[in-house]
């Protein structure tokens, strides 16, 4: 891969690189401090890419390259959506698309004790935060905030589940509200659950109206906020000609 | 152990009841009704016999061969058809190699019984020297992606690649008779296999709702049923096979109407099929009158005229070439108005339009450059 002339970073931010590509030239910057994120790597003055996506920038000086992929590396500190696999005596075993199952402790629930520990059949959907994710081990759970409480975690009820990839999570989830949702929410009234790990959760009173909000979430990752307007219209008029 | 269980499918029971909730009004997960069907797509390679279907999300190879072997004992006259089947990891996480499993041979099965038991493919054409040597036919079904309902998928793939594939002519010789000579596909056209009628084959999936039938069951709605049904059909409705393995017990009306409902997917996937072979076919057989080299070389520098005057002669250029270059002094001159031709194209173009203006001189009006 050939190198830009330029050293400003600015030519490669919110530009799609592959691994090879040299973002930044450090003999150029003097005396910055750079925090680099996921994806990049140092080679004494040159800064390159080592995962293909989109390189991003935040002030003051983080570089990080973001991708989109179906697998989930697990994080501490991200919201995730599981399923139960296994219950034992001590933690519940719980699957969240990583490299191996998580175990939700028993007692990891607001106000939980040895007394009332909940009962969950295996395939209950659960919305978790993630506490501890080391590399070799398996990662720990927990249903309840940092402070200790319940703030929404917990088992999610009816709905439908549907899986995609780790970038669509994320574009559901930042802010301001992403344009898919947005129209969506100005004409149907629904509530959804987003887990880092890709997977997502719809709930609504009607069957239709589920079915509309999945697959329009389904189909807009690689849609622009125009073209994701203009489909979720499409979506909305067959409903109402159907029903 | 448990990398395996972290890798394979999951149901949760949102979904579960979601679906059949969802199926009570009639609707299923990805906004089709209950008797639709998904958008099928046939492609084929260059490799005679080869197809590859996609049925919305399940994607599926076929690749026919034949061979010549010795028939079976109980039948002298006729060729053999078999079927293959490899369910390959990369379509679903429990997929795995080394033995086929019990879908898999499942699979090889319904799908081989609905060509063989309605004798779709006329084996006794496939005899070559009675009792001694016959065409063997050996169907490869490849499963490349697992989003439900493979055995339509598969039967589709396996019919558009038998439609497809020619098999090479072969002539008996030798002193007694006896040999058999098998001619290269360069020497004599191969033979496409005769196949009388297309079995079809529709799935349906019943759930656990009284007569809740779905045609084409998606992934997800597989992992939910309660019990399938396939039933091949060809266009002419007659009932070439039915498979029931196992599952929930069904109403003998609700059979009745899920046949009724196959027989109309059997027709429309009869014309799909037929239409897809038959541009395949008329694409083929136009690529092999392009082969003459002559009718390729295009001339910017002349004018229009060059176009007309390769029409005219595409057989001719292999043999005139020898002459051309004879020629080449002498139409050189007259030439050198159109400017020096750069590129051997060009020159063989160049070539072309003098000859003709000397035996032909047919359109040579439209050229006002040269002369």
């Amino acid at each position: 891969m050939e190198n830009k002339p330029t050293s400003s970073p600015t030519s490669f931010v919110d530009q799609s690189v592959v691994p090879g590509d040299v973002v930044l030239d450090l003999s150029n910057m003097t005396n910055q401090t750079l925090k680099l994120g996921g994806g990049l790597r140092q080679d004494c003055d040159a800064i390159s890419v080592m995962k293909a996506g989109k390189l991003r920038f935040s002030n003051p000086n983080k570089y990080w390259v973001e991708s989109s992929q179906k697998r989930y590396v697990p994080h501490a500190g991200d919201s995730v959506l599981g399923i139960v696999v296994d219950s034992k005596a001590d933690n519940f075993l719980v699957d969240i698309k990583g490299p191996g199952l998580a175990l939700l402790p028993v007692l990891a629930f607001e106000g939980g004790t040895r007394r009332n520990i909940p009962k969950f059949e295996i395939g209950t959907l659960l919305y978790v935060r993630v506490v501890k994710a080391n590399p070799g081990m398996n990662p720990e759970l927990s249903c309840t905030d940092a402070s200790g409480k319940a703030a929404e975690f917990g088992q999610l009820k009816d709905g439908y589940m549907f899986e995609s990839s780790t970038g669509l999570s994320r574009m559901l989830l930042s802010s301001p509200t992403c344009p898919v949702l947005d129209a969506l929410g100005k004409k149907l009234s629904f509530e959804t659950a987003v887990g880092l790990n890709g997977r997502v959760w719809v709930n609504a009173s009607s069957p239709s109206t589920v079915i509309v909000v999945a697959n329009a979430i389904m189909n807009s990752e690689s849609l622009s906020g125009v073209q994701q307007r203009i489909m979720v219209e499409k979506l909305i008029q067959n409903l109402k000609l159907s029903t | 152990m448990e990398t395996r269980l972290a890798n394979s499918f999951r149901l949760t029971v949102n979904e579960k009841k979601f679906i059949e909730t969802a199926l009570q009004s009639d609707l299923r997960i990805d906004g089709r009704r209950p008797f639709d069907f998904r958008n099928i797509s046939i492609k084929f390679s260059r490799e005679e016999g080869s197809a590859e279907v996609q049925l919305g999300q399940t994607h599926v190879m076929a690749f026919v061969t034949a061979q010549l072997t010795q028939p079976y004992k109980d039948r002298p006259n006729e060729g053999t058809l078999s079927m293959f089947t490899e369910f390959s990891p990369m379509a679903d996480p429990s997929f795995e190699p080394g033995r086929p499993s019990e879908a898999a041979v499942e699979l090889g099965r319904v799908i081989d019984r609905g060509l063989r038991e309605s004798r779709a493919v006329d084996t006794e054409s496939l005899c070559v020297l009675s009792g001694k040597s016959v065409w063997a036919v050996r169907v490869d079904l490849h499963i490349l992606d697992n989003g439900g309902n493979l055995v339509d998928a598969a039967n589709i793939a396996a019919l558009a690649a038998l439609l497809t594939f020619r098999r090479p002519e072969c002539s008996l010789g030798g002193e007694d008779g006896q040999q058999v000579i098998v001619h290269p596909p360069e020497v004599r056209e191969p033979l496409p296999l005769i196949i009388h009628h297309l079995p079809i084959a529709v799935t349906f999936a019943f759930f656990s709702n009284e007569s809740t039938v779905v045609v084409d069951p998606t992934h997800y709605e597989e992992a939910v049923m309660g019990g399938r049904m396939t039933a091949t059909l060809n266009a002419n409705n007659d009932i070439c096979a039915i498979q029931k393995a196992g599952g929930e017990g069904v109403l003998q009306s609700v059979i009745m109407q899920c046949l009724r409902i196959a027989g109309q997917k059997a027709y429309d996937i009869t014309t799909k099929i037929k239409n897809a072979v038959e541009s395949y076919n008329t694409e083929r057989a136009l690529r092999k009158i392009k082969r003459h080299p002559s009718a390729v070389a295009l001339d910017i520098s002349g004018a229009g005229v060059n176009i007309g005057k390769n029409q005219n002669k595409p057989l001719k250029g292999d043999s005139e070439r020898s002459n051309l270059t004879s020629e080449k002094s002498v139409t050189d001159q007259s030439m050198d108005i159109e400017g020096e031709a750069k590129s051997s194209e060009q020159q063989q173009t160049n070539k072309i339009d003098g000859v003709s203006k000397n035996f032909i001189g047919g359109p040579s009006s439209w050229n006002d450059n040269a002369k």
